[in-house]
């Protein structure tokens, strides 16, 4: 059983917690092979998939992840308020509550949003990504991702590049890898690290060059220039001057390393065109896709033990 | 025994400890208050020996076990009136302070409209001298807190104004605070300053440091508040105006401040005690009572402002009661307004940090909150004059109260220390000559 | 957790009584389908994954086959999700297709008859078998569910508050069948 009623965040979840869903994905793993991608175990159980941020992957994972197991998935899309006296967060909690969901997918725009639904609605809630907070469903699908490649994958030399500062796969990630003992490091300018990284404790790195040569994952983050109040980087050149990934770079990494992104990826920002349109024998190390598989099996394993609890 | 206990004239304390801030004392003694105004401090008043015709108007208050203080002063309160009655009013306002032990407040004049005019001055002072209390309107340096144009500073003065600030807003044009320095020096009015960068703050809800790492939370950096606390320190020393920087919560603040004294500027500091109690890890569970500005800063930031005020840079303590209807603050951290009320745990959070936790002599405690402001202000309250109307606050020093939210009578209950066990309990509070709360 | 609350009562079968009820089925098993051509083997996760595959393997020796067995585990398709929890899901692999197949479907003890009604769902999903016939090594009554098997290695009359405690080499490192008792 897992020691907690919602996935909010990666620091409340124990090792334990994170063996018993990674063991879990395996099994769901094998469902989705088959050619009925479906089991009945969620019947009669109703989750409302919250989205108060327009999203088209996460969203679907979910979606596809309560289907595949019998659920009633209703989506719920709500515009965030800024209203200051009007209609807020908390007139949707209610309504949420009156609609006697069994669980809660939430996806919003501000830090602490899905802890708010929680703490709220004391219903189960599992936090598809709240502001420059959290989203740990993608790091834990990282991690499987990870662990599936690397049979010693407690010695897993991860770095992670781009915008640290908005991103909240980045926070997740970092978390995740360090409570699993990877030996991760960031590259980021400094206009894109918070000022203090002491909570993070990792290695800092403003080049992309000073760690390619070394590390088993690189993990490009998507450039998040919607969360952006200004532009914060010079350019688009630049970018690809000291934080891409190109064939060049592509070329100096260790041979079993393999490269992540959490999706969509930019093209020609954070992975050139032509890393994207690697085919055949060269592609093996872009597990993007492998990362969107994982993902439904992740979430349904997640599903089901919230929902068995 | 009389309906009302407001109705007596007299009132005789007995056997309780007293505190003179001014003259930073503690001794034993009793306190005869004939016809509401302070006529006898001695160590045994028998009730028998004053001079009084009807006995039976002459309260006794067995004051055993109990501190007597000068009443409290609060000089940053938002009263949120007019405007946001909802919020907080002058009435609701005035209950509060009462219940905190508070017999003189001054407001601070970002109201909607902004107190910027002879009429609103006027309409506080004499919205409170109808309910009998002391309010101290503190008028807008700019015209609609804008910080563009110079408001009236010599008609505000004349209405009542006690001193001019922007608090809320910062005056980000640097010419534009020179003038106001320059100007508020020609009617010797005290600019209380609310310092604050915008192009560091602009987007921020709280500490910028380790813990909005965490939780991804875009960060204010101090150097929103010292570039500015800088900035003002300059102008203060060149144009010789005299300066209050409010809610200090910096560390370099407090260092330059001190530096600022050591130099002769004209200046004095408060903090709140949100800013002296909480560090930024009371953040971890996003709960919005914990939102304000200045943020709520690092623990070595708190630990500078204790030490800040063991060793009297910083001059007082002040509330910044800031009422907040639910609805701003039950959403997420950043749809919350900023602000937290502080009226009513004024003194029992100072009592409890800086007295029964810091060990700070408690004469130098209650000046803080008494005498201190009242010299920052040139207000005749804080002390136990003889011959003054008698503004006395009666506290039981070992009562522990643990905060709840329903147990505010503020129309607001937006606090940071709902669910701390604080020291301390005001008793009764003496208001002009009148027992006016009493706690049962 | 078991191993506090139960306390041992008689023993049923030993390891020969075992291998000697396991011939017995393998030999109903084809002369009911006149062969072993068209079988295929499922046992259901944990303990009826062993027992498939001895009886299969006996078959194999007399019939010179090769028959393949798969690996069911039926918690995706319980009816008590959210009651009870057992969050260790084991492996299910069923390599092959079962279309038109006659499956043998193995488990240890029949009792509600709630894991079959789970387990003919799962391979349902699978596909559309010719037939499904069942073998348990205990039958020990108490059905909540019309279903019976086509194979019982021993029918044990148990009370309720009775648990038959089936032991098998390949996962307790020893063959043995008991009654315990709740304690």
């Amino acid at each position: 059983m897992l020691s907690v009623k919602s996935i909010l965040n990666i620091e409340d979840l124990s090792l334990e917690d994170i063996d018993l869903v990674l063991s879990n994905t395996d099994s769901f793993l094998e469902v989705l092979g088959r050619d009925l991608k479906k089991v009945p175990t969620l019947r009669g159980k109703t989750i409302i998939n919250l989205f108060f941020e327009p999203s088209t992957r996460t969203k679907t994972s979910f979606e596809l992840a309560a289907k595949r197991m019998n659920a009633d998935l209703v989506n719920f899309s709500a515009p965030a308020s800024s209203l200051k006296k009007g209609e807020s967060i908390i007139d949707t909690v209610k309504t949420i509550i009156a609609m006697k969901v069994d669980l809660i997918i939430v996806r919003h725009p501000d830090s602490g949003a899905a802890k708010f639904i929680f703490i709220k609605t004391n219903i189960p809630v599992i936090n598809a990504g709240d502001g420059k907070n959290e989203h740990p469903t993608q790091a834990l699908l990282d991690l499987h991702t990870i662990k599936k490649r690397f049979k010693d994958f407690k010695k897993v030399k991860v770095a992670i590049v781009g915008d640290i500062l908005n991103s909240r796969v980045a926070r997740s990630n970092i978390k995740l890898f360090k409570k699993v003992g990877f030996d991760v490091s960031v590259v980021s300018p400094p206009m894109l690290l918070p000022e203090n990284m002491d909570y993070f404790n990792v290695d800092i790195k403003n080049n992309i060059d000073d760690v390619i040569g070394e590390v088993d994952v690189i993990y490009m983050l998507r450039m998040q220039f919607e969360r952006h109040n200004r532009e914060l980087y010079p350019s688009v050149r630049e970018y690809n001057e000291y934080l891409s990934l190109n064939m060049d770079r592509v070329s100096k990494m260790k041979k079993e390393s393999i490269v992540m992104h959490p999706g969509p990826v930019n093209r020609g920002i954070e992975i050139s065109e032509e890393v994207m349109n690697l085919s055949g024998k060269g592609s093996d190390r872009l597990l993007i896709n492998t990362q969107v598989t994982y993902g439904v099996a992740v979430r349904m394993a997640l599903l089901y033990l919230l929902l068995g609890q | 025994m009389k309906n009302n206990l407001s109705e007596y004239k007299n009132i005789l304390i007995k056997s309780g400890k007293v505190i003179d801030p001014v003259r930073k004392k503690e001794f034993d003694s009793d306190i005869f208050i004939k016809e509401g105004r302070i006529s006898k401090i001695d160590k045994k008043i028998e009730f028998e020996n004053l001079d009084i015709a009807d006995k039976n108007d002459i309260f006794v208050i067995d004051a055993s076990g109990f501190i007597i203080s000068p009443g409290f002063v609060d000089m940053h309160v938002h009263l949120r009136d007019p405007g946001n009655e909802d919020e907080e009013d002058i009435k609701s306002g005035i209950s509060a302070a009462l219940k905190g032990g508070i017999t003189a407040i001054a407001c601070m004049p970002n109201t909607e409209p902004p107190i910027d005019s002879e009429h609103l001055v006027k309409y506080i002072i004499e919205s409170a001298a109808k309910l009998d209390y002391k309010i101290f309107p503190i008028a807008a340096m700019t015209k609609k807190i804008k910080g563009k144009e110079i408001t009236e500073f010599g008609i505000l003065k004349r209405a009542g104004a006690i001193a001019l600030s922007d608090d809320g807003r910062c005056v980000a044009n640097s010419r534009i605070m020179y003038e106001i320095m320059e100007y508020a020096r020609q009617f010797k009015l005290l600019l209380i300053l609310h310092e604050e960068d915008y192009s560091f703050s602009e987007y921020g809800l709280v500490h910028e440091g380790y813990f909005s790492s965490k939780l991804g939370l875009d960060g204010i950096s101090y150097l929103s508040e010292d570039l500015v606390v800088a900035r003002d320190i300059i102008l203060a020393k060149y144009t010789g105006a005299r300066i209050h920087i409010t809610h200090v919560s910096s560390k370099n603040s407090v260092k330059m401040i001190k530096k600022a004294k050591e130099n002769d500027v004209n200046i004095t500091c408060d903090v709140t005690p949100h800013h002296l109690f909480f560090n930024d890890s009371c953040l971890t569970d996003f709960n919005t009572n914990f939102k304000v500005k200045p943020p709520i800063r690092s623990e070595e930031d708190r630990k500078a402002i204790i030490a800040g005020i063991k060793e009297g840079v910083i001059d007082a303590v002040a509330s910044d009661h800031a009422p907040h209807l639910e609805t701003e603050k039950n959403t997420t951290f950043k749809e919350a307004s900023f602000g937290a009320i502080g009226l009513e745990t004024l003194f029992s959070a100072c009592y409890t940090k800086l007295y029964k936790q810091e060990g700070i002599k408690l004469p130098d405690v209650i000046s803080l909150f008494t005498s201190s402001p009242s010299n920052i202000l040139d207000i005749e309250s804080g002390s136990l004059k003889i011959g003054n109307k008698a503004d006395i606050t009666i506290f039981n020093p070992d009562k522990i109260n643990k905060i709840r939210k329903q147990d505010f009578i503020s129309k607001s209950a937006n606090s940071p220390f709902i669910g701390e066990s604080l020291f301390g309990e005001v008793v009764y509070t003496i208001n002009n000559g009148k027992l006016v709360f009493k706690n049962d | 957790m078991k191993e506090k609350t139960l306390k041992e009562k008689a023993l049923i079968l030993n390891e020969i009584d075992i291998d000697r009820v396991l011939k017995r089925i393998s030999h109903e098993i084809l002369e009911r389908n006149k062969g072993s051509k068209n079988l295929v083997f499922i046992g259901i996760q944990k303990r009826g994954v062993p027992l498939a595959k001895r009886i299969s393997k006996s078959i194999d020796d007399l019939e010179k086959s090769n028959i393949k067995v798969g690996k069911l585990d039926i918690t995706f398709y319980r009816d008590d999700i959210g009651k009870k929890i057992k969050p260790e899901v084991e492996i299910t692999d069923i390599p092959f297709e079962i279309v038109d197949k006659d499956i043998i479907l193995v488990d240890d003890v029949l009792y509600t008859g709630r894991t079959i009604r789970a387990s003919l769902d799962a391979i349902i999903d699978f596909g559309r078998p010719k037939s499904i016939q069942l073998v348990v090594l205990i039958d020990r009554g108490h059905r909540e569910l019309p279903i019976r098997a086509d194979y019982v290695g021993k029918n044990i009359p148990t009370s309720e508050d009775e648990f038959v405690d089936v032991k098998l080499k390949e996962v307790d490192s020893i063959d043995r069948v008991t009654i315990c008792e709740k304690i």
